[in-house]
């Protein structure tokens, strides 16, 4: 439905507005409809990829959410410089490792205190990312330290102390140190600082008893796979996921967020008629949200990232072509900001992106828009809506405002 | 000087003016405008007349050279003659609500002429039918579903019709000269139209631009009776067909109105003339174009027929004279007033668009007879029987050259 006339001015030129008829012109009609204009959809889970983040979530809430980092240590220098030369390390004093930490703020300082414990995760498997593999290493056995703090006195930087003697004992035999950090105590979340943008987790320790000997510091490296360098090379720090209520992908609802973090992939087919003849003036992407009732941070306010995936369509893996989301705000496109256990019609507007789908064909500009949360792989939070297999009623649907093809000018 | 080379560079002249010409006249702006009664349909018609005409409110044009109106006018030059008119509005439109004041810049008339022979005189110019340069901008509040959004519309119209008047006029006896014309309509009509919205999250704003072309022609003859004491001149245009397209489309099809009209002088009194007239222009010749495509217009749910544009035969009569004044130097000044009632084309909705103008301006020669200009000043009543009303000064600027 749309609607218009001069008579309906709210403020207008004074000539116009006291009289429309002295407007000279005729008026621009704009219809407004609503499609069920998505074609496909589908939710892809571990975007971005593991180890790849920028910052590592240690999360602590329970059965909620139980998010575990690993640091990894692949080598470890077996000699230390003294001024009279190189010395084969033989001895491991006070070490520990140095966490870098985004301050949380105000309103996700709790009270109490939290413990941050230390774990050796190295581990012959095959498989040595898998979660539930690293997961059960983390049992006393394999402890190696640990400190307590509280959220109020905390600073950007931590320090965790480590068995001197499992120190000791990986680097006289040259063995990978991998590190496995655990945050207990407090319900809470933390997001350390990953080798992708920082320095990463320093481990640091004294190998002679002479103060002016400066102390060895390892930064983190992985080694493995072994085949793929460019993986391993992003599994120096990673976090793995040990409990977590959020739940299980199903085809009749699309998760955003979350922990592993889920984006949304959507395809449209739009009539030509419009999206080509015409000049669109909105374009709102009408979601129905689902309430998350067990997830983490589900009470929290967050942000849901719309964007173009500029990848030709020649890449028909949509796990692939995920990863090639644009950056938030390209195409004047604005996040939606809803709270993971609300529920209704949610509203994202991708009007400027619809406009560069004019006169494109499909295979040159393909009409998909992809959802991701503003804190991918930082929170827990993850807020579902209904997919194309939900009910009719709660389908993702498409309103569009346009002004047909019209014959304005003619008085 | 040989005669020839004289004609050379005269026809370069008149090349060069008549192509400036076919600029000149479609070129107007304008600052600021609103809504009007004036600018209706496909425009207001500044009427063809050249400055001198304008000051004796138009009495004069069917006797008038430097009027493209009566083709039989051009026989009285005897040389070549370069004419350029400058013709500013200054309105204001005054509703209940307040006022809008706009200034428009016309350039309505440039012609040049030129004598062919002994008894031949050729006529090139080009003049305004109607102008269509306006902006209007106001808001809107519409409805999308359950959604309100207010909407800033702006509408911007540039262009005119013209009209290219290829004239030959002779003096067939000592009393009598006759013309006649080929006329060409053309020009555009720029449409752009832009809508805001408050909203700019949501909604993008755009801007839409059409073009509508016309073309037309028509052929015109006059006849002018010069005796002792009164000249008598009529002239008439028959138009053909005029077309109106949108690109290579073409929209619609009607006739350009055809004129005739009449003025008939006194001029007992050493350089001077006391002129009235009367003309007629069929403008509902052109109401074919209202079978163009158009959007109906919709509100609360329901579309109604689109408005359209009604073309009214009008009436245009004048009284006014032009008469010799004081000597500054080698030439006289001449004086000119005069009175203007005519009914404007288009109408206001159902309502008719009158117009009623007071004129006056001074005529006078430079440059040892080389140079003449023209000042007309017009105060313009219009009236539509609605609440708004609307009055204009007019000035124009008539600048002849002798080369």
């Amino acid at each position: 439905m749309s609607s218009f006339a001069c008579s309906e001015q709210l403020d207008a030129g004074n000539a116009c507005l006291s009289d429309p008829t002295v407007c000279p012109q005729g008026d621009i009609a704009l219809r407004d409809t609503i499609l069920e204009a998505v074609t496909a959809d589908t939710t892809v889970v571990g975007l971005p990829p593991i180890g790849v983040e920028d910052y590592m979530l240690l999360a602590n809430h329970g059965d909620s959410l139980d998010t575990r980092v690993i640091v990894r240590y692949d080598t470890l220098m077996q000699k230390f410089s003294t001024k009279s030369g190189d010395s084969t390390i033989a001895r491991v004093d006070s070490a520990y490792v140095k966490l870098l930490i985004l301050v949380p703020d105000s309103a996700h300082k709790r009270t109490g205190p939290f413990t941050i414990n230390v774990y050796d995760v190295d581990t012959s498997a095959t498989l040595d990312t898998v979660s539930s593999a690293i997961s059960s290493l983390f049992r006393p056995d394999r402890f190696l330290g640990s400190a307590e703090f509280t959220f109020q006195s905390l600073t950007d930087t931590l320090r965790v102390p480590v068995s001197d003697s499992a120190v000791l004992d990986k680097v006289k035999n040259g063995k990978p140190l991998r590190l496995g950090f655990q945050m207990v105590g407090t319900t809470g979340d933390l997001l350390i600082t990953s080798t992708n943008k920082w320095a990463g987790t320093t481990l640091t320790y004294r190998a002679s008893p002479d103060t002016t000997v400066s102390p060895v510091t390892a930064t983190p490296l992985s080694h493995t796979p072994t085949d793929q360098s460019f993986l391993a090379g992003a599994l120096a720090d990673y976090v793995i996921v040990a409990r977590t209520a959020s739940p299980p992908v199903t085809s009749s609802l699309l998760s955003v967020g979350g922990e592993p973090s889920r984006r949304v992939y959507m395809r449209f087919d739009l009539p030509s008629s419009i999206v080509d003849s015409s000049t669109i003036v909105r374009a709102t992407i009408l979601l129905t949200q689902a309430p998350n009732q067990y997830g983490a941070a589900r009470l929290d306010t967050m942000s849901v990232v719309p964007g173009a995936v500029l990848v030709s369509p020649q890449v028909k893996d949509i796990f692939t072509a995920l990863q090639f989301m644009s950056s938030a705000g390209s195409f004047g496109l604005s996040v939606l900001r809803t709270v993971p256990a609300d529920s209704g019609v949610k509203e994202i507007d991708i009007v400027q992106l619809v406009r560069t789908w004019r006169g494109q064909t499909t295979t040159a500009n393909p009409r998909v828009v992809a959802l991701r949360s503003a804190t991918e792989s930082q929170s827990g939070a993850e807020v579902d809506f209904y997919s194309t297999k939900a009910a009719a009623a709660v389908r993702p649907r498409l309103r569009l405002t346009y002004v047909p093809r019209t014959s304005f000018g003619v008085p | 000087m040989s005669q020839r080379p004289m004609m050379f560079r005269a026809r370069r002249i008149l090349r060069g003016a008549i192509g400036a010409a076919a600029l000149l006249v479609s070129a107007a702006s304008l600052a600021g405008a609103q809504s009007n009664l004036s600018t209706q349909g496909f425009g207001y018609p500044p009427g063809e007349l050249s400055s001198r005409a304008i000051a004796t409110g138009g009495a004069v044009a069917e006797i008038d050279p430097w009027s493209p109106v009566n083709p039989s006018s051009i026989a009285v030059f005897a040389t070549k003659v370069l004419f350029f008119q400058i013709e500013p509005e200054y309105r204001t439109v005054t509703t209940s609500k307040g006022t809008d004041r706009t200034t428009t810049a016309r350039y309505p008339v440039v012609f040049g002429a030129m004598p062919v022979g002994d008894r031949w005189v050729m006529s090139l110019g080009a003049s305004t039918l109607l102008d269509r340069t306006s902006s209007t901008t106001f808001k809107s509040l519409q409805q999308f579903g359950s959604d309100t959004q207010t909407v800033t519309t702006k509408y911007d119209l540039n262009g005119a019709i013209n009209d290219v008047r290829l004239a030959a006029a002779t003096t067939a006896l000592s009393w009598l000269r006759l013309g006649v014309g080929a006329h060409a309509f053309t020009g555009r009509n720029l449409v752009t139209v832009a809508q805001a919205f408050r909203d700019t999250t949501s909604f993008a704003g755009f801007q839409l631009q059409r073009n509508l072309g016309f073309s037309g022609g028509a052929v015109s003859l006059g006849g002018q009776i010069n005796a002792k004491y009164v000249v008598a001149a009529a002239s008439v245009r028959h138009g053909g067909t005029m077309r109106m397209s949108a690109d290579d489309t073409l929209l619609a099809t009607a006739k350009v109105p055809d004129h005739y009209g009449v003025s008939l002088a006194y001029v007992g009194i050493k350089n001077s003339a006391i002129a009235i007239r009367a003309s007629h222009e069929n403008w509902s010749a052109m109401n074919g174009f209202a079978s163009a495509e158009q959007a109906p217009l919709c509100g609360g749910g329901t579309c109604s027929a689109p408005p359209t544009f009604h073309g009214r035969d009008a009436w245009d009569v004048s009284v006014g004279a032009d008469m010799e004044g004081p000597r500054i130097g080698d030439y006289g000044v001449q004086l000119r007033a005069g009175y203007r009632n005519r009914t404007l084309p288009f109408d206001v909705g159902t309502h008719e668009v009158t117009e009623r103008s007071i004129t006056g301006g001074i005529g006078t020669l430079f440059a040892a007879g080389h140079v003449g200009v023209d000042l007309g000043v017009a105060r313009a009543t219009r009236d539509a029987s609605t609440t708004a009303s609307e009055r204009a000064w007019m000035l124009s600027i008539g600048l002849t050259v002798r080369p």
